[in-house]
């Protein structure tokens, strides 16, 4: 499935793959100059030319005084940003939440519940996530990879 | 010849290496170990970051044979150290006895070295550049249709895109060494007859899933590919392989110069990412193309 990108006021939703195919260079310009929300929920696939476009889309706002809040981050995307050295460090961009894959140990079901970025911050800084229930058995999940993985971005 | 300060880890991995039917000599540190052209050095990744000239040096994790850490796995990729296992124990023995073994025969193609006889491989030739999206999205929906994860299937599509894109725009290189496809818009046909073939073969045994991804030119420079690799944090240019190398638990580079690289990324579906090494091993072998 191609990216489709949907504008509502300051709120762009990102469904679909950030791949070879998407681009974002028309973006800026249909966007309003307070901060942006961008919804990324929907997104199943990041490559490394895709990586390189949402890069470009960041920096682009960012350089134009946009202030950019990330919501529900996907898995996919958070993963590759923490291994991106311009988003790591120096808070280039607001993460309000973010998609996280847990496992449970009682079951082995495996999920990707969203983590309030917000409501944890303390927490994320120490490199830790919040505890989740299994959605099948709901016994205490726990992150399925290292932290490192998920929170560089975010440590204190 | 095993190089490792712990007693304990000489005799384990003296007797993997055993199982490879070769007399295995063991020494504590370098300065005592009788090392030649054609010795394969199995040593203690401390030991292994200041090589001497031998057959091959593989780098094993050091105290009590735990995974190693990322930064000494990086250490090892920017000192261009062909083959470094990072993962504990019962990985490490897996990996270390299919390294020894490419080496001893000389055997280096294919990723059923890797997985067990009843693994089904499935393979692809892709016939043009555009069909890319057609083989990854397919074989990602197998993985998950066998009932692994869908974070597998997400990891295996990643890994897939990045070596078949390395493989169809990366690798060919015209009569002056130049890449003339590394521009080429990803959204223009091409076809992929002759010299251009890639092909992708993939396969499950439940305890790795494998992806194998062959281009007919042998171009890949492994010096190069590790010091990009040994950088945790990339920037924006040139991160495919880097991210392929993230996605996987083991990256193999199998080359015949100027006829054939073979890509073999291998996932382990056995374990927690926890419970293996936080960096991905990384194996360089030359041999013969089939």
């Amino acid at each position: 499935m191609r990216l489709d990108v949907q504008v509502a006021g300051n709120r762009v939703t990102m469904t679909g793959r950030i791949d070879d195919s998407a681009t974002f260079a028309d973006l800026p310009a249909r966007l309003p100059t307070s901060e942006i929300v961008i919804d990324t929920g929907g997104v199943t696939f990041v490559n490394s030319i895709g990586m390189r476009e949402w890069i470009r889309l960041l920096r682009g706002l960012r350089e134009t005084g946009r202030r950019v809040r990330l919501d529900r981050v996907a898995d996919v995307l958070i993963t590759q940003m923490n291994l991106i050295a311009e988003f790591v460090g120096e808070r280039a961009v607001t993460i309000s939440s973010f998609h996280a894959q847990y496992v449970c140990p009682a079951c082995g079901a495996e999920s990707a519940p969203l983590v309030d970025a917000v409501a944890n911050a303390p927490l994320l800084q120490q490199m830790k996530v919040p505890a989740m229930p299994c959605p099948e058995c709901g016994a205490q999940m726990e992150l399925g990879d290292f932290p490192e993985r998920y929170l560089t971005i975010f440590k204190g | 010849m095993v190089i490792h300060p712990e007693r304990k880890a000489q005799r384990a991995l003296q007797r993997m290496v055993g199982a490879a039917g070769v007399p295995v000599e063991v020494a504590a540190d370098a300065a005592s170990a009788a090392i030649d052209d054609d010795t394969i050095v199995i040593a203690d990744a401390a030991v292994a970051l200041s090589r001497q000239p031998a057959r091959a040096w593989i780098a094993v994790p050091g105290e009590g044979l735990a995974a190693a850490e990322a930064s000494i796995v990086a250490g090892l990729l920017e000192s261009g150290c062909d083959h470094i296992i990072a993962h504990p124990m019962p990985v490490l023995s897996e990996e270390l006895l299919a390294t020894v073994q490419k080496l001893l025969k000389r055997d280096v193609f294919g990723l059923e070295k890797y997985l067990t006889w009843s693994a089904d491989v499935r393979s692809y030739t892709l016939e043009d550049a555009l069909e890319r999206d057609v083989v990854v999205s397919e074989i990602a929906r197998e993985v998950v249709t066998m009932g692994l994860p869908d974070r597998v299937g997400s990891l295996v599509s990643v890994i897939a895109d990045e070596l078949l894109a390395n493989a169809i725009y990366a690798a060919p290189v015209d009569d002056r060494g130049e890449r003339p496809h590394l521009g080429t818009a990803r959204d223009q046909s091409r076809s992929l007859a002759g010299r251009d073939a890639v092909t992708l073969r993939w396969a499950t045994d439940a305890r790795y899933v494998a992806l194998e991804i062959r281009d007919r030119w042998g171009s890949i420079d492994p010096a190069a590919c590790g010091k990009r690799l040994a950088k945790a944090q990339t920037s924006a240019g040139g991160m495919g392989l880097p991210l392929a190398y993230a996605c996987c638990n083991q990256l193999v580079v199998n080359r015949a110069p100027g006829a054939l690289t073979e890509m073999v990324a291998l996932l382990d579906v056995r374990y927690k990412p926890t419970e293996l090494g936080r960096a991905a091993s990384f194996h360089v072998f030359v041999g013969e193309a089939p």
